[in-house]
């Protein structure tokens, strides 16, 4: 129980200097685009499971905040990959 | 035996109140963050180029800040649930201990936070500046008085651990509290990647 709470806030703190490196690439491509908000949602994902131990429950409790991530998550990638229109 | 490990609560952990009002964040957040994002979509050169103005290390040590004050709520939650009853004095100091250390590392957030702001604020901008800052000040302000709110709940449940207040039977305070310490971090979570590094 201790070791896995250590392991989620190593795992944290790992992903969010692999987000740190990612910034400070010069040039940053969908592909690297589409890592950081997987990473996004994997980060969030553990602080709800096990921080705020959302795994320990059932039913609609536990999905409401993962659903919410998710749609989040998917519309910021559809706002970033869909191709912007020129008409002005 | 192996069937009570199995089974789940039905409800989410602490008062329910407080997840009514997370379910409220979510919503208000959520639509802020897609504003962010599809305003951007619409006004990429000048997002790309506002962007430039932020400082991503102060934004990067601010999630480790939040991130590792959670991990330490978290510490004190599972001490105060780990109470034997003929060490509540024990437990709860050793509690108070990690609430002290999640208060120094959001009051770090903070200070780095004014920090940020006071070089943007300096540097001329306000709302009416672009709708880049327009997003940037309305998130990152209307997250830090989360914080803010969060330090308070914060120091209550540290005031409540000094006086040994929690017991095994009632602790629903301190995982209330904590939860919503959590949400205030999650939301960051989602904020640095978004408005500091994608372009």
């Amino acid at each position: 129980m201790t070791k896995t709470l250590e392991i989620v806030w190593i795992i944290l703190v790992g992903l969010t200097i692999f987000a740190y490196l990612l910034g400070h690439l010069h040039y940053i491509n969908s592909f690297f685009v589409a890592i950081l908000l997987v990473t996004t949602f994997i980060k969030v994902q553990l602080v709800l499971n096990y921080f705020m131990e959302l795994k320990n429950v059932t039913g609609k409790y536990r999905w409401i905040p993962s659903i919410w991530l998710g749609i989040v998550i998917s519309l910021i990638a559809v706002a970033y990959y869909l191709p912007v229109s020129n008409t002005h | 035996m192996s069937k009570s490990k199995t089974i789940k609560e039905q409800y989410p952990p602490g008062d329910f109140a407080i997840w009514i009002i997370i379910y409220v964040e979510l919503v208000t957040f959520g639509l802020l963050f897609l504003g962010y994002a599809f305003s951007r979509r619409a006004n990429l050169e000048m997002f790309n180029h506002s962007q430039k103005m932020l400082e991503t290390t102060s934004g990067f040590i601010n999630t480790l800040l939040l991130v590792t004050s959670s991990y330490f709520v978290v510490k004190a939650v599972a001490t105060i649930q780990n109470m034997t009853d003929n060490r509540r004095e024990e437990f709860n100091k050793k509690a108070s201990k990690w609430l002290l250390l999640a208060m120094l590392f959001g009051a770090g957030f903070l200070v780095n936070k004014i920090f940020e702001f006071s070089y943007i604020f300096g540097e001329g901008i306000n709302l009416s500046t672009n709708k880049f800052f327009m997003f940037y000040l309305l998130l990152t302000g209307f997250h830090f008085m989360h914080v803010l709110l969060g330090s308070v709940i914060l120091f209550n449940i540290f005031q409540k651990t000094r006086v040994y207040g929690y017991t095994l039977e009632d602790h629903k305070g301190i995982i209330s509290g904590a939860t919503y310490w959590h949400m205030v971090d999650f939301l960051w979570i989602i904020l640095f990647p978004l408005v500091y590094i994608i372009r």
